[in-house]
């Protein structure tokens, strides 16, 4: 896609982000209220995080699966070690998940093993391990610990609080390491073709193992950072994350077949899913209608983009066609 | 620009693969072998350090637990075979199944009513997915965009709450025993050697085996390459709906959190089975093993006091192990 095409397809998408905004916005008065602004900047933070995450292995080529578990084992290892402070515990949950990842890659980078097969694996393994960890319970914080989570609940500017400044800061930094650095590029190099890559002497191996690295590390930050906000972790949590973060990057312009997207596109697409999930929210549509509306959403993406391909395949063939002749 | 990449694009995808029939039953063969030799030194290991083990009991109980796994995971190795990965909305379909029985049966339709309703709908959701994936969408997002929108719809139609039957026409089908076996085990077995019979057998099956061996070679030679998915969908729907219908009726009620972690232990079946996720070759039998193997595992695990943990954590590395070991094996022979 050249330039032009990027910004166009961006502005698309930042439009049905508005729309479907506006939808709500008149319906609920309260949308505009600095109060509910910071609710819904902390109410996208897991999703946030851990969808730049899986949008990074799929501008790479590749998807992860395991996120969700990786998650929730995170969110227990902090909740276990809290004692040793919050951030320290955060830290080492993060040097953990980010551990895991980076081996996940070299696996399936050094294998060529595909990393759905891969990641199917370890997402049971650890979904396990986070119940042996838990005891297969909930962890939870002791109680005279509580107040050191405040710091998580502080506003500043009236609707930024902590994690949601965490959530922006990855953003940040993700965007400019995948737009800026040469390790960056390599992802999108092996994504967008691999053999290509290859022939042109880009290493396959640190790419893939820097795309995994990510998506774990984010996935445990996530899965630690609300964790820690809730003061409890449960082995069994997070399970439907891997349906929100993949309509996020989708719905965000990242192309699963790799190397196309950027984190601008995820943000639209997680503030679109926002908005969606917080407005049926807050005009009293139980809980369990999300799954029906992150689902549906879903699949009009995907019918869409199926469109979207269909079409340009058809005009691709007719030029060839007309080119041959 | 763009018609280049075309070309380039076809040049990629390289010279149809040489598919031997002989090699791949050869291989087919020798997977089938090595599952069904760890199946005998696991029975046999479980049998001579586990003294509640080889018991009639509970030899059922592992049966019937495989057969839920088992009759699932015959429709996700169709899917598999045909070069559709796999589906990640098993489980949601279940449920939803589960739950759409249980209404109907409460709405009094009567048993053989609400029977084929059930069943119509779980082949339809089925097909609404594989008719997607056929025009070329990517078969893991829309399947687990279907997930989310079948549970969603399932804890619609219960309420999210506990569905009672109300009747106990459906009883004799979920905790019957003719012969002395339940009635899923039967359900499990005749499926398994049908799914058997059709993919070896009929047109249809060559269809799923070529169409998931090669997709270009298959389209050049006038295969209908939707097909294979829009059917192995469907199937996988029935199979679905079957499951959902034998546990509605087992415990009398449908609630919208039957089932968890189905979806992988499905999975977990057809890659321990050793079933090729690039398709074209494996077998029904292959997950039928599968999920045998799987469910005697968890027994003996459960027999000697591993928590639900460590049996996950366990089946998670033998997944792994196993979908590693295959493509080693696969790598080295091409």
């Amino acid at each position: 896609m050249s330039r032009r095409d990027t910004l166009i397809d961006l502005a698309v998408r930042a439009a049905f982000m508005v729309i479907i905004y506006l939808v709500f916005a008149f319906q609920l008065p309260n949308y505009h209220t600095p109060n509910g602004i910071a609710a819904l900047l902390d109410g996208a933070v897991l999703v946030g995080i851990v969808s730049v995450g899986v949008g990074v292995t799929m501008i790479a080529g590749e998807f992860d699966l395991s996120v969700g578990s990786l998650a929730a084992v995170t969110g227990v290892i902090a909740m276990e070690i809290i004692n040793i402070g919050v951030l320290p515990a955060l830290l080492v949950g993060v040097l953990f998940a980010a551990a895991v990842g980076a081996i996940q890659g070299l696996v399936i980078g050094a294998l060529g093993i595909n990393s759905l097969v891969f990641t199917i694996g370890t997402l049971i393994g650890f979904r396990g391990l986070a119940m042996v960890i838990a005891h297969e319970n909930t962890v939870t914080m002791p109680i005279e610990q509580l107040p050191d989570v405040d710091v998580l609940t502080q506003r500043f500017l009236g609707v930024f609080s902590p994690i949601s400044i965490g959530m922006i800061v990855v953003f940040g930094v993700v965007g400019l390491f995948l737009r800026y650095t040469r390790w960056g590029r390599e992802i999108y190099a092996i994504g967008g073709g691999r053999s290509e890559a290859r022939a042109a002497g880009v290493p396959v191996l640190r790419p893939m193992m820097i795309a995994f690295t990510c998506s774990g590390a984010l996935a445990g930050l996530g899965g630690a950072l609300l964790s820690i906000r809730l003061g409890s972790a449960t082995p069994l949590g997070f399970d439907s994350l891997l349906l929100s973060a993949a309509t996020t990057c989708l719905m965000g312009g990242i192309a699963l077949e790799g190397g196309i997207g950027n984190v601008i596109g995820i943000a639209i697409g997680l503030f679109t899913l926002r908005f969606l999930v917080t407005g049926m929210g807050a005009l009293g549509a139980p809980y369990y209608v999300q799954n029906l509306a992150i689902g549906a959403l879903l699949i009009l993406v995907v019918l869409i983009q199926l469109m979207a391909t269909r079409r340009r395949r058809r005009q691709a063939r007719a030029q060839l066609s007309v080119r041959i002749a | 620009m763009k018609s280049l990449r075309i070309v380039a694009d076809l040049v990629q995808t390289g010279p149809p693969e040489e598919l031997d029939p002989q090699i791949a039953s050869n291989r087919r063969r020798q997977a089938t072998a090595a599952l069904v030799v760890a199946l005998i030194v696991l029975l046999i290991v479980a049998g001579l350090t586990t003294p509640s083990f080889l018991t009639f009991e509970n030899l059922l109980v592992v049966i019937r637990n495989a057969s839920v796994t088992g009759i699932v995971a015959l429709g996700m190795s169709y899917v598999t075979i045909s070069g559709n990965l796999f589906a990640l909305s098993a489980e949601e379909l279940s449920i939803l199944s589960a739950c759409i029985f249980g209404w109907l049966m409460r709405a009094n339709f009567g048993l053989s009513l609400s029977l084929v309703v059930t069943l119509l709908l779980s082949g339809g959701g089925g097909a609404v997915q594989g008719g997607i994936i056929a025009l070329g969408a990517d078969p893991i997002i829309t399947t687990l965009a279907f997930g989310g929108f079948f549970r969603g719809l399932a804890s619609v139609v219960s309420q999210n709450q506990n569905i009672l039957l109300g009747s106990d026409a459906a009883e004799w089908l979920g905790t019957g025993r003719p012969l002395g076996v339940p009635t899923q085990s039967w359900a499990f077995i005749i499926l398994t050697l049908v799914a058997w019979f059709v993919l070896q057998r009929t047109r249809f099956g060559r269809l799923l085996l070529l169409s998931g061996a090669n997709r270009v070679a298959g389209t050049a030679s006038g295969l209908r390459i939707g097909q294979a998915a829009l059917l192995g969908l469907t199937l996988l729907g029935f199979c679905c709906g079957i499951t959902g219908i034998f546990a509605a009726a087992q415990f009398g009620q449908a609630v919208a959190n039957l089932f968890q972690g189905l979806n992988f232990d499905v999975i977990a079946a057809i890659l321990v089975g050793g079933i090729a996720l690039r398709g074209g070759q494996g077998s029904p039998i292959q997950a039928a093993l599968g999920a045998v193997f799987i469910s005697v595992l968890q027994n003996f695990m459960l027999l000697h006091d591993f928590t639900s943990g460590w049996r996950t954590t366990v089946v998670g590395i033998l997944v792994v192990v196993a979908t590693c070991g295959f493509h080693l094996l696969q790598r080295r022979r091409a």
